[in-house]
């Protein structure tokens, strides 16, 4: 009984860290179209920007307005520097945001060395939830990011932003022959995905390795996240989610670890294969 | 000016070479050694702590007057990468550069591929830890074999520790499955148990089925053989269950750095069985660190055990050069038997081509580790059958 309840326990944990990992990337992919390889890069300025505050002294919560700030202004410079010459041609964006990832590792890597860095312990300890010891951070965790995605749901469906958003996503001419300034639209969109990619990074980093090249694996998971949930909705994120985190956790569980990451490979191989357009697309 | 200093340089120059080799030093061509270091891919953290390490070898190999009287000059090469990136810039060294020996500190990939190369025809030393079994001719190996960080450490956990449920993990290649092989004979010879082996993908950042697993085998002791970051990952994520309080960890391949990464608050219970920490309390120990930081600097990449092999690798060639007298490849295999050398991690001797030495075991004490044991001598035991 207790092995169940906490197999139940990661198994919600699993996937709501995903979602709000892949969350930056189902913006800037499913919404503008740009496969920003660089978003496990915003992750680790994320993660980063928690070991600074820590560093001077500062409590954890100083991280969340510095990450956005960080990952506001260089997501804001990528735009009007790389990404707004490039939207609709996304295998160069792809090749672009590429060589922008391997900059954001060396620049960090230069100036705070390729050595693990240590993020001390929010909330340590654990709390007893129906007999078995889950981590108290984990449980804020889920919480907040609980939260964060009911605001997140309601204000996408009732904002007049939410809704230039998606006549921008549908039909950009259309929407700029009605007003909508779309490059402006697009740019905030880019800066808000990079914003809760670095959001996720914040709130990971006192559970993860906290290094320079640590980003690579988070684009890899949001990446096929996409692909099984459909692009450019909330719902197919949370789909995606629910089946990849769901699915490693599950065979992980029963069977090995290997045979998770092998199970998780299939099924994405098998829907860019049958089904490309995922599980709840709008597109 | 110009003449004068010259002068005094070449004058200065010709009586440090000349003293000890009575002369002949001056009319000896340098001695190219390929230094063959990852500077980038997962083990580019190691990178600078090694080279540092060499350039500091030779340094004071060259200011005794080099190997044979001749100075040593390291020509370094990035091995990160897959083994025929590693093959391409051992063979540009070798033929093109014409170095005389290679010392390497990478993973076994590479050396399984450099071995190929190489074919015995020039003089090899491999530095860091490995599963064992390395048993080419001109290959002489260094670093610690399961055996050595194993045999008597298991027994020590559990006289000391009570460990006797033990549950293996580690990443999913031949390092950690060759290392859990040899652990399980010394657990069963301790009168222990094996309740549970799980290998993870490189991949792995989540841990939580493993910690599971962990928890409801009623391990009272986890053998950790994954690297670097997954490590990282898994002790801490270890920690935040609250299980060191009730199970110990003991790691082959946990360093400083990777300590660093797990961060103090999450290394209760953790212990290390090594070669080398930079922490060890040895007067020859203590020079090296000396040494490594007074030259380097006070923040020069962290000392650890594979940055720290580099040193070693090129103390055992001198040593090994100088009793047989010659760099050919063939005398070094003749004169290597039985040749030892005092480094940083106290006397080594080679037998079989691996060496026989001390092994620490530390237990990670806030951002360092603590030796609470030393083993002397202990063998490499048997590689070639």
């Amino acid at each position: 009984m207790d092995l169940i309840l906490t197999n139940g326990m990661n198994l919600v944990y699993a996937v709501a860290t995903l979602a709000l990992i892949a969350l930056g990337l189902a913006v800037v992919f499913g919404l503008l179209g740009v496969m920003n390889m660089a978003h496990g890069e915003f992750v680790m300025l994320g993660a980063f920007s928690v070991y600074v505050t820590q560093q001077a002294g500062l409590p954890m919560l100083a991280a969340i307005p510095l990450a956005i700030a960080v990952c506001a202004i260089v997501g804001y410079l990528v735009e009007w520097s790389i990404v707004r010459h490039l939207y609709s041609r996304p295998f160069d964006t792809l090749l672009a945001t590429w060589g922008l990832s391997i900059l954001m590792r060396k620049l960090v890597e230069a100036g705070f060395g390729r050595d693990y860095k240590s993020i001390d312990q929010v909330l340590p300890g654990t709390v007893d939830v129906f007999g078995i010891a889950y981590p108290s951070y984990r449980l804020l965790l889920l919480a907040v990011i609980a939260i964060f995605f009911g605001l997140l749901f309601a204000w996408y469906r009732r904002s007049n932003t939410g809704a230039r958003i998606k006549a921008m996503v549908s039909n950009p001419q259309l929407a700029a022959a009605v007003g909508i300034d779309t490059a402006r639209l697009a740019r905030m969109t880019f800066v808000f995905g990079v914003c809760t990619a670095g959001l996720a990074g914040v709130a990971l980093a006192p559970l993860v390795r906290v290094e320079p090249y640590m980003g690579i694996d988070y684009l890899l998971s949001s990446f096929f996240i996409l692909v099984v949930g459909g692009l450019g909705s909330l719902e197919g994120l949370l789909i995606g989610s629910s089946v990849i985190g769901g699915t490693d956790t599950v065979i992980s569980t029963l069977f090995a670890k290997t045979s998770g990451y092998m199970a998780v490979l299939l099924i994405s191989i098998l829907f860019l294969w049958l089904r490309p357009d995922g599980l709840f697309s709008r597109r | 000016m110009e003449r004068r200093l010259f002068i005094k340089l070449a004058g200065s120059a010709a009586a440090v070479s000349a003293l000890p080799a009575f002369g002949t030093a001056l009319a000896a061509d340098p001695v190219k050694v390929g230094v063959l270091l990852p500077q980038s891919g997962p083990g580019g953290l190691f990178g600078p702590s090694c080279e540092n390490a060499a350039n500091l070898a030779v340094a004071e190999i060259n200011g005794a007057g080099g190997i044979l009287g001749r100075m040593i000059e390291p020509v370094f090469a990035d091995v990160g990468g897959p083994p025929s990136d590693a093959n391409q810039a051992a063979l540009k060294l070798w033929k093109g550069e014409k170095v005389e020996a290679f010392v390497g500190m990478h993973d076994s990939a590479v050396r399984g591929a450099l071995t190929n190369l190489f074919k015995g025809q020039v003089p090899y030393i491999y530095t860091p830890v490995y599963e064992g079994g390395e048993c080419s001719a001109g290959t002489f190996v260094l670093g610690e074999t399961p055996a050595q960080q194993l045999e008597p450490v298991i027994p020590w956990m559990a006289a000391n520790k009570g460990a006797s449920k033990w549950y293996l993990i580690g990443n999913d290649y031949n390092w950690p499955r060759d290392t859990n092989a040899a652990a399980k004979g010394y657990i069963e010879a301790s009168g222990g148990t094996v309740v549970g082996e799980e290998y993870l993908p490189f991949t792995a950042d989540n841990f939580d089925s493993n910690l599971a697993k962990i928890k409801s085998s009623g391990a009272d002791a986890v053998l950790i053989t994954l690297v670097g970051g997954a490590s990282v990952g898994f002790n801490r994520a270890f920690a935040s269950f609250g299980l060191p309080d009730t199970v110990v960890r003991l790691g082959t391949l946990i360093e400083e750095n990777t300590l660093a990464g797990i961060g103090a608050e999450n290394s209760k219970n953790l212990f290390s069985s090594a070669g080398y920490f930079a922490n060890i309390d040895t007067p020859a120990a203590t020079a090296f660190s000396d040494a490594y930081h007074g030259k380097f600097g006070a923040d020069a990449a962290a000392l650890n055990s594979l940055g720290e092999s580099c040193y070693e690798g090129l103390k055992l060639l001198q040593a090994m050069a100088e009793k047989a007298g010659s760099l050919d490849v063939a005398e070094l295999e003749n004169a290597a038997e039985g040749t030892s050398y005092d480094g940083p991690r106290g006397r080594a001797t080679m037998s079989e081509r691996h060496v026989s030495r001390d092994i620490f075991l530390a237990e990670a004490d806030g951002a360092g580790f603590k030796v609470v044991e030393t083993f002397p001598a202990v063998s490499a035991g048997r590689n070639c059958s």
